[in-house]
């Protein structure tokens, strides 16, 4: 597996001391995170389950003995690295990036929603299509069916900077509709808009998964754990939750990726990126701004400029 | 021993309704049913809730005291069913009673069903449950294809029974199905852990590099205390009009940091060693049981896939 000889060669050339990558999980369709030196690099897998953000635990990893943390690095987890970067996170010589093109990853609330109870123990991918096999069923079905929603209108299969890349770096994918599922509830008179989201908030159980998967999450003490003042509620009424969601879409506004880790990871399968979705869309609108595509761009959220939109100032 | 036709099945539901503010699965977790006999699924969230709700009006201070009838709970799993008993035990049988708790959980009425299918994720037979574990039900159904078997578990089970009238003696023929899908269903269940042997390590664990290990990939959420049938920490906070608690989890950091600023648990390895220590090392020294039944959602659900079971073999294999 080129993978796994082309990490072995950079433990060996001493590039990197240490690596941020996948292994297989534990439950068919699943991968885990995984952080080796070069014993461990016979565990390395990377297809279509390795979803979770990787970019999070380079927050936690720092160098040993001056020798740089490598990082599996698909599309969505270079670009929070990126924008980790702009918001001094991260010093970039202590990172080894190693890209791989990002083949699309499945989100398991999609197939659970599928197999209904059924146990899959096998999957095989026949171009745009994958087949789920378990005990007495077979189930074959469309991509779009099983992908993650963020991965369906990702643009950027393979980040925009790397150390080094496994395969060949993907072009940019030309997405016409990405923000057809915001437009969607748009189009929606307010009182039914206001009956969707109270049937996907109204399931917050509080977990946090969401925001403890979120590259973006960072915060010492997330504004939710504040508690002299406490802002509002801890428990599970509903705009209580509704005003956690709403204020952790605002506080990744202009930072979020698209990466789709804290849909993927809500146990209750609540559609998150519906609004980090929107707010990128109104970020790209108001400040021409697409976040982690480049190192050199401030974030608009710290950036003042004259011709900055400022309508609300009257 | 009787047996129900499918076809009477919501004459059951609906008799039943007559007593109990009755509450089936949905995918989501347990919903009052209404007027459609629920499919007998098991719910991504365990009952618990029901009896000890996330969010929950201890006493309000205009007066209004809340107010609740008897809750029914029909189609709960095996492991449920032991999950709210060994609540039942944390709550009322240890040094202190939980009136809130003690009031719901005993007004209630819990009909278990067996699962015919275990899945590959379940483990409740490490903790001496099975796919066919009646414990902490008052009635037990087995579906056997034409109808379900119903058992009376518990004397309120058999009161509530002997008078509903649509019952029938089952034939043998029915009773050797059961045997045989008990017999196919128990046959999954495969190599289990005894828990004592378990409780046993982690008395000599505390300083594992285990727990150093784990955090690495942990996220700290609270996903699977919340989807476990059997944590039930919990946090009291003063509202508007009212003293609520809610649901709190050992996996956060606010769980145990102080006023002065300290954090006795300051780094994810001391809060997942809480978790697992508290699980299967302190809750088996207090009641001789661990504080687990093998459901498998914090398994299925984890984001980052840490697989308890995996865990449990390491501790046996380390300690």
């Amino acid at each position: 597996m080129e993978l796994r000889s082309r990490i072995r060669e950079l433990f060996q050339k001493g590039e990197i001391g240490s690596l941020i990558g996948y292994g297989r999980g534990t439950l068919p369709l699943s991968a885990r995170p995984i952080f080796i030196t070069e014993g461990g690099v016979d565990q390395l897998i990377f297809d279509i389950t390795c979803g979770v953000n990787l970019a999070k635990y380079l927050l936690r990893k720092k160098p040993i003995a001056g020798q740089k943390v490598g990082i599996i690095c698909k599309g969505c987890d270079g670009r929070a690295i990126i924008q980790y970067l702009t918001e001094g996170q991260l010093n970039r010589e202590d990172v080894y990036i190693i890209g791989i093109s990002c083949p699309g990853m499945i989100d398991p609330n999609r197939v659970r929603e599928k197999v209904r109870g059924r146990v899959v123990t096998n999957y095989q991918m026949n171009g745009e299509e994958i087949t789920l096999s378990g005990d007495g069923f077979q189930l074959t079905l469309p991509r779009e069916d099983l992908l993650s929603r963020s991965c369906l209108r990702c643009r950027y299969p393979s980040p925009p900077i790397y150390d080094t890349f496994i395969g060949s770096p993907k072009d940019r994918v030309e997405i016409q509709d990405e923000y057809r599922s915001v437009a969607e509830i748009e189009s929606l008179p307010a009182a039914e808009r206001w009956n969707y989201f109270q049937s996907e908030f109204g399931r917050c159980i509080r977990c946090y998964a969401c925001r403890n998967s979120c590259p973006f999450c960072y915060c010492d003490v997330c504004f939710v754990d504040q508690t002299n003042p406490q802002w509002f509620g801890k428990g599970v009424e509903l705009t209580d939750t509704i005003i956690f969601h709403l204020v952790r879409a605002l506080h990744t506004a202009g930072r979020c990726v698209d990466c789709g880790s804290c849909e993927r990871a809500c146990p209750m399968g609540i559609k998150l990126t519906l609004l980090s979705k929107r707010m990128e869309r109104e970020v790209r609108e108001r400040f021409d701004y697409i976040p982690g595509l480049s190192v050199e761009e401030t974030p608009p959220m710290a950036a003042y400029r004259e011709d900055d939109p400022q309508e609300f100032i009257q | 021993m009787r047996k129900l036709l499918k076809k009477d099945l919501p004459r059951l539901i609906e008799w039943l309704k007559t007593s109990y503010l009755l509450y089936g699965p949905t995918e989501y977790g347990f919903a009052p049913i209404a007027d459609h006999t629920p499919e007998l699924i098991t719910p991504i969230r365990p009952p618990k809730g029901i009896f000890f709700p996330q969010y929950q009006v201890l006493f309000r201070y205009d007066g209004k005291v809340p107010k609740s009838k008897g809750i029914g709970l029909f189609g709960v799993r095996p492991c449920d069913a032991k999950g709210l008993l060994i609540l039942n035990r944390i709550f009322t049988q240890g040094p202190y009673r939980d009136n809130y708790w003690q009031d719901q959980y005993q007004s209630g009425i819990i009909i278990g069903i067996g699962c015919n299918q275990p899945q590959p994720t379940c483990f409740c037979h490490w903790f001496g449950i099975g796919p066919f574990g009646k414990e902490g039900c008052d009635l037990f159904l087995t579906d056997i294809g034409d109808g379900f078997l119903i058992e009376a578990v518990s004397k309120k089970g058999e009161d509530l029974i002997s008078s509903f009238d649509p019952l029938l003696p089952p034939t043998d023929q029915d009773l050797k199905r059961r045997d045989e899908i008990v017999a196919r269903a128990e046959a999954q269940l495969k190599d289990g852990i005894d828990p004592k042997l378990i409780k046993e390590r982690l008395d000599n664990l505390w300083e594992s590099p285990i727990w150093g290990e784990l955090a690495e990939r942990c996220l700290s959420c609270a996903l699977c205390t919340y989807l476990c049938p059997t944590c039930h920490c919990f946090d009291i906070q003063d509202e508007e009009k009212a003293r609520v608690r809610i649901w709190d989890s050992c996996l956060f950091p606010l769980f145990t940091q102080e006023a002065s600023g300290h954090n006795p648990r300051p780094e994810i390895r001391d809060r997942l060693r809480q978790r697992i220590m508290h699980k299967f090392n302190y809750l088996y020294l207090q009641y001789k049981e661990a504080g687990c039944v093998g459901c498998g959602r914090c398994v299925i659900f984890c984001p980052v896939n840490l697989d308890l079971r995996e865990l449990m073999r390491r501790i046996l294999d380390e300690g």
